[in-house]
């Protein structure tokens, strides 16, 4: 029942996108308002439909309907509920049909709020969104579909199929339960909860201004209403891929138990590229808004940063690249690629097609090498080079040598820490300038004035950092650099809300949030610049600086690192907890200065039900603002357990990596809040254009 | 304020438009490109590691060179060290990789004529992925001695994230699991 149902919603919400895009595109040419108005309807329907038919499926996770092959794959009756809920996403299928679910509320939302305001897009917007939903509708459908059943035939054979079979019967259910597999144990984690749906919730939602972009080169209304009407998405979209990014280096650094959080894997990087090309486009458009330039660039950045997307899902999903990150090698991967293919030849033309009838071109030409909008040029070819530096190293050189050399070459996290620092190093030094540029013509000697009080700030905090972590000149110097782009972000706010304070004789609360909310926009974008530069100080303190040691300790001994001492207090083996899994846990206790500072339990996992892996190594941690002391227990004595071996890393300045991301947040949040007198669209056109003028 | 002076109405791009190439800017980027260019070749050339199969690293001149190779974990030949962190175990050749992972490295790992390569790593905490017939992607050299000393272990395990084919045992309720 529950997976007819499923099925049949899935399949009525891809007949709706096939539908509301075919009919779009037709009332549009024919200018025909009852025509858009179905259309409109059908794509709205999509979300309901992909309600309906998540709902199912997680109705059957959560009751155990285990003859749905999905359910039988990621669940067994030792799974808690709220494991249930998140398995979900667990795997290929379910994920898919995840994505496609959010991709419909994507759309319910930008219809709902700006069908009224983008009338002339809109019918466009429409055609494209409801075009790439079907298109990972028809995956599920046909390649991937969650809904599938198991069934023995009367020859005994166990097969595959949503519905009934004809002499078929349903396996027992006692059996199904006791056959079935269990999540896998890496995926049991709060940070794998959060994680996939923040990542997917940014990767779609690049579909709303990728649309919007394709909508303005189909009808020709090429002003900056496609880019006012996404601006929100777009920083909806990007605030979730920085936490989806975030959070998945925090479950790497919980999970995978060898005391870091980004390797430079394919997988992580498939996923870095978009938010490159995003975050150059979020910045490049503030141009095109107030000074008419980069047109063509920006609708560039934008179609890049959506063709970035789909190839991430590609390169994770085909099996194209080995990364513990990736899913299994799958069928999906010649039709992804196909569609990644499309989307691209497609949006280029279009763009190239508007390009060459000039009706691209700039309003103004660049003057002055510092003014702001030269320095957001160049913010934006860094972020273009790091994407090109990234790109080759993760899919370039192997694809171009499997293809031309036929070798097959891949570069190792060496190539990514030579080449990608000068650039990181380089957009740090950018964010602390720009922000003191003016549109047009800046001075140096103007810029170097604004920059004194700032470099003072951020020398002090230097001379914090270098007290609670010695290090050399340079790494000194370019923890200035970064803390020079958070201190002007910093100042630049002080002295706004000093000048109201004194002005207008507010006090400094009231001073700070009239400032802020008079351009939410710019002062949340100091949040986020700050919020990097605690990000930034926090990657490179724990790359540059980690420390590790490992011993074998008996009970009562200490080992000693950094600063902390470790003792090792006794051993707790055998604890089984509600899900079935069996733990053996290590108490030690860490100690500085002579006092005990915390208590903590580095323990192994074994998951008797889980098919292949079964064993999952969980650190324990203390965390500081200046250090985490993260402590995995390696091995032990059997049975007595008189002894037990700890690998210890200390990671400095680490939390600030997970705090500057909670900033992150919080200034984007800033950034979008809707202004009074707009609606959250904002985007209603001063001039909504009648439907009955719309241009071809 | 010169921004002032200069700006131009709205109405008026048609200037802009017919502006000429801007060199300072044109010079400025191409010595950026070439700058970065340069760092992307130089760091590629330090970075390449040839992703080869153990029939090709046996049989051809690879001692001391970094490479990548990739093979089927033997499960009875892991020996795992933990006081000193030492790590040893052997992979066999993987010939083709099909479609159905699970199924290659079993056949892998089972093949009496398989090339076999005994593996060292040090200083490494044995990962939870490491048992039999599990792909092991490792980087590292091989010694004069036959042994290949890695130094980055990636491991794949075919029922990681999905089980491979519907599992005939739902049917018989005496088949195991």
């Amino acid at each position: 029942m529950l997976a007819e149902l499923g099925f049949i919603a899935t399949f009525l919400a891809f007949l709706a996108a096939l539908y509301a895009a075919g009919m779009a595109f037709y009332g549009v040419r024919r200018r025909d308002d009852r025509l858009l108005l179905s259309a409109r309807n059908a794509a709205l329907a999509t979300f309901p439909l992909m309600s309906v038919s998540l709902g199912a499926l997680l109705i059957a996770l959560v009751t155990q309907q285990y003859q749905i092959a999905y359910v039988w794959n990621v669940t067994d009756p030792n799974t808690p509920t709220f494991f249930r809920i998140t398995a979900l996403w667990g795997a290929q299928a379910g994920s898919l049909l995840f994505w496609s679910g959010i991709m419909s509320a994507f759309a319910f939302g930008t219809i709902a709020l700006n069908w009224h305001g983008q009338r002339r897009l809109m019918p466009y917007v429409i055609t494209y969104i409801m075009l790439t939903l079907a298109f990972f509708l028809g995956l599920s459908l046909f390649l991937e579909n969650p809904f599938e059943r198991y069934w023995i035939m009367p020859d005994n054979s166990v097969v595959k199929s949503v519905f009934a079979l004809s002499g078929a019967v349903p396996p027992a259910a006692a059996r199904l339960a006791e056959t079935s597999h269990g999540l896998n144990p890496l995926l049991r984690h709060f940070g794998m909860i959060v994680h996939p749906p923040l990542l997917y919730m940014g990767f779609v939602g690049f579909i709303i201004p990728f649309a919007f972009a394709m909508a303005a080169l189909a009808s020709g209304d090429l002003s900056t209403g496609w880019i006012k009407a996404t601006r929100r998405w777009t920083l909806l979209a990007w605030v979730s891929l920085s936490l989806g990014l975030v959070l998945g280096g925090r479950w790497a650094y919980d999970v995978l138990g060898w005391g870091g959080w980004w390797g430079w894997d394919p997988v992580e990087n498939a996923a870095f590229l978009p938010w490159l090309l995003g975050t150059a486009f979020l910045h490049s458009v503030m141009i095109q808004e107030k000074r008419g330039m980069l047109k063509v660039w920006n609708m560039f950045l934008m179609l890049g940063t959506f063709s970035a997307v789909i190839f991430g899902t590609f390169a994770t999903r085909s099996g194209l690249v080995d990364s513990v990150h990736s899913f299994a090698r799958s069928g999906i991967g010649f039709p992804l690629f196909f569609f990644w293919f499309s989307v691209t030849a497609v949006s280029v033309g279009m763009l190239l097609w508007r390009w060459r009838r000039g009706e691209l071109r700039d309003d103004r030409r660049f003057n002055g090498l510092l003014s702001r909008e030269s320095l957001f040029v160049l913010n934006n070819i860094v972020f273009v080079m790091l994407f090109i530096a990234i790109f080759w190293g993760s899919f370039g050189a192997p694809i171009v040598s499997e293809l031309f050399l036929g070798t097959n070459i891949t570069l190792g996290k060496d190539y990514f820490l030579q080449v990608t620092p000068p650039l990181f190093l380089a957009l740090f030094i950018l964010m602390g300038v720009a922000p003191l540029s003016a549109w047009g013509v800046t001075s140096l000697l103007r810029l170097g004035k604004a920059l004194i009080v700032p470099a003072l700030l951020a020398a002090a905090m230097v001379a914090l950092l270098a007290l609670m972590q010695p290090a050399e000149p340079l790494v000194l110097l370019i923890y200035g650099v970064i803390a020079l782009s958070g201190t002007v972000a910093l100042w630049e706010t002080y002295r706004g809300a000093a000048a109201r304070h004194k002005t207008l004789g507010e006090n400094w609360a009231t001073a700070v949030t009239a400032l802020v909310a008079r351009n939410r926009r710019r002062y949340g974008g100091y949040l986020i610049h700050l919020s990097i530069a605690i990000v930034g100080i926090g990657a490179l303190g724990s790359e540059l600086y980690q420390q590790e040691t490992q011993r074998t300790l008996a009970v009562g001994q200490s080992l000693a690192l950094g600063g902390y001492t470790m003792r090792y207090d006794g051993f707790l083996g055998g604890q089984i907890a509600d899900d079935g899994r069996v733990m053996d846990i290590a108490q030690v206790t860490v100690i500085r200065d002579g006092r005990e500072i915390a208590h903590l339990r580095p323990r192994r996992d074994f998951y008797p039900n889980a098919e292949g892996m079964n064993t999952m190594t969980i650190p324990a941690a203390h965390s500081t603002a200046e250090n985490d002391f993260y402590v995995l227990l390696v091995d032990w004595e059997a049975i007595s357990a008189s002894s037990a071996t700890f690998k210890v890393f200390i990671n400095p300045l680490i939390n600030l990596i997970w705090w500057g991301s909670l900033l992150l947040v919080f200034g984007t949040l800033v950034g979008m809040y809707p202004d009074e007198k707009h609606a959250l669209a904002t985007a209603v056109a001063a001039q909504p254009s009648r439907l009955a003028g719309v241009k071809a | 304020m010169t921004q002032v002076a200069w700006e131009k109405p709205e109405s008026a791009p048609e200037e802009a438009a017919r502006s000429g190439v801007q060199w300072k800017y044109l010079v400025g980027f191409v010595a950026l490109f070439v700058g970065i260019g340069y760092l992307i070749l130089q760091g590629t050339i330090s970075g390449a590691r040839y992703f080869i199969t153990i029939d090709e690293l046996l049989a051809g001149d690879y001692v001391g060179q970094t490479v990548r190779i990739s093979g089927a974990v033997i499960g009875d030949t892991i020996q795992y060290d933990p006081q000193n962190l030492i790590i040893d175990f052997t992979i066999a050749n993987i010939p083709n990789e099909t479609k159905d992972l699970a199924r290659t490295l079993y056949e892998a790992a089972h093949d009496p004529n398989a090339a076999k390569l005994a593996i060292h790593i040090r200083d490494q905490v044995k990962p939870d992925l490491l048992q039999n017939e599990a792909q092991a992607i490792l980087t590292g050299k091989l010694g004069t001695d036959g042994i290949f000393y890695a130094t980055e272990v990636l491991l794949k395990c075919p029922s990681r994230y999905e089980e491979a084919a519907p599992n005939q045992a739902i049917a018989d309720p005496l088949a195991g699991k």
